[in-house]
């Protein structure tokens, strides 16, 4: 109701107590293609459905290395999401050349949540229109670890996180399977984070390696980027995977019909 | 107490005005300002660089390349450690060797780390070797006047395939070559190579050498040029560079 009144600056409370800026921020997320992040004990996986603007045009990235141990996948507005790499390369390589080793993600990510938070509280900027998922690896607790920042400022770790458009079918499908992750190899890892985005995919479009991708980071595995031709093995087993499911459904309700007399 | 020019015994060498240099032994030499580095162990004023030794030697063959330093880390006549390895790997293709001041080293490696990486974050591919000569040579003019004392050789493969090694002076200078030779052990090196690798001054016909046999011509040189410098001993780390990656071999010489 009171919407219309108290949204045009980002520094406005709204009456109950909302910034809707910072909330008008988010739903830019919501609006970017989906984004998946999933982690075992050894790898950490992320996967994205790269848009296209027409058939002549190429898929925009959404993956990027930030070091050899972190990796970022977005879902918003993608030069907001490149000018934030941009820092936390820099961000990385400081720490990297000042105390010798890798930055812990979860430092990082702690600046970069504050880094959001600042654009909230001034005039003068706007908040970051991009929601991001960051895989890393910690060097000294010999851990991995996903988190998810988004234009608030808020900074959540997640076992698996899914954002972008449609991204709830994948977070479903995230939260039925998770529990099998930590055990996972990698290559299962890779399968369930594209079967996760294969639902976010729109109407009749399907999930194929010129708009699906894969980056991995893990505790003996620098970034690695998998696209088109690397990611079709993948995809294959993808599909034998859903046969599987869907001859299982079958056989459930053929069993259904019969119980009914 | 006041700075004297002139210490109270001459013991070290002394300056003279004009800007001579006159050591222990009366000759003069020519104008040139000791940083108190191999002539002279007695410092007379702070030094920022020491010559922590060492040779480091590359050659370029048609589908590869090698390139050796020896391990010893030195400082004036005493050993600081055997084991010291001068070369630096920089992409899968290519290894920096550097001899001189180890701190400067160091800082160049690092600088040099970090620019590379910026590389492959922006063009999303490693660099290539000659890129990384042309940034090197770059990145030591940069300071040219207050030098990284740093005696690089860098070899790798190129864009073909092919064996390329490049030698660099402390302030950018550099030019791709066959073989090159930096370090204490430079002048006892150089001649050896000339001939063997380089083919001068023989009458017999000029082949193209096979890595194997390169990699035993190296040991072969370090072993002469470890009898004649003091600095160059302890082992030889020898790399050999192709474009299936990098086998690193250990020599043993003499720990004298």
């Amino acid at each position: 109701m009171f919407r219309n009144q108290y949204d045009t600056d980002v520094t406005v409370w709204s009456p109950e107590g909302r910034l809707l800026q910072v909330e008008y921020a988010m739903e830019s997320v919501k609006q970017g293609s989906a984004c998946v992040g999933l982690r075992s004990n050894d790898y950490c996986v992320l996967g994205a459905l790269k848009r296209s603007v027409s058939e002549l045009s190429s898929h925009q990235k959404k993956l990027l290395e930030i070091d050899d141990h972190m990796a970022m996948g977005i879902a918003g507005l993608t030069a907001d999401a490149r000018s934030l790499a941009k820092y936390m390369r820099n961000e990385c390589l400081n720490h990297k050349y000042v105390y010798g080793d890798n930055i812990p993600p979860a430092v990082l990510m702690s600046d970069l949540a504050d880094k959001h938070q600042r654009t909230t509280q001034t005039y003068v900027r706007r908040p970051f229109g991009v929601g991001l998922l960051v895989a890393g690896v910690d060097p000294q607790r010999n851990s991995c670890h996903l988190y998810q920042t988004c234009p608030s400022g808020n900074l959540y770790e997640f076992y698996a996180s899914a954002i972008g458009a449609r991204s709830q079918s994948a977070r479903t499908y995230l939260e039925k399977h998770y529990e099998s992750f930590p055990a996972s190899s990698k290559d299962e890892l890779i399968v369930h984070a594209l079967q996760a985005l294969a639902g976010c995919v729109s109407g009749d479009d399907e999930l194929t390696k010129e708009n699906g991708s894969i980056a991995v980071v893990g505790k003996n595995q620098n970034y690695i980027l998998i696209e088109v031709e690397e990611l079709q093995p993948y995809l294959d087993k993808l599909e034998i995977k859903r046969n599987d499911d869907d001859d299982a459904e079958e056989e459930e309700s053929e069993d259904a019909e019969a119980m009914e007399t | 107490m006041a700075f004297r020019s002139k210490p109270l015994r001459s013991f070290g060498p002394t300056v003279i005005p004009h800007g001579q240099i006159e050591n222990t032994e009366g000759n003069v030499t020519l104008g040139k300002i000791d940083h108190g580095v191999t002539e002279n162990p007695y410092e007379r004023r702070f030094s920022p660089y020491d010559f922590n030794g060492g040779t480091c030697i590359a050659i370029a063959g048609a589908d590869y390349a090698v390139i050796a330093a020896d391990t010893r880390l030195s400082s004036g006549y005493e050993i600081l450690s055997r084991n010291m390895s001068k070369l630096h790997k920089l992409t899968g293709k290519c290894i920096l060797g550097s001899a001189g001041c180890k701190t400067d080293v160091d800082q160049l490696r690092s600088v040099l780390d970090i620019k590379m990486k910026v590389y492959q974050h922006n063009h999303r591919k490693p660099m290539s070797t000659p890129a990384v000569a042309q940034m090197l040579g770059n990145t030591l003019y940069y300071k040219r006047f207050f030098p990284y004392y740093a005696f690089n050789v860098f070899g790798g493969i190129d864009e073909e395939g092919k064996g390329a090694i490049y030698s660099y002076d402390a302030i950018g200078s550099f030019e791709r070559t066959a073989v090159t030779a930096t370090g204490s052990g430079q002048a006892y090196v150089i001649p050896l190579l000339d001939n063997v690798i380089s083919h001068r001054n023989r009458t017999d016909e000029k082949r193209d050498l096979p890595k194997e046999e390169v990699v035993e011509l190296v040991k072969d040189v370090f072993i002469s040029c470890g009898e004649r410098d003091i600095y160059t001993g302890d082992q030889v780390e020898i790399a050999v560079i192709t474009k299936d990656g990098i086998e690193t071999i250990m020599f043993d010489l003499k720990a004298d």
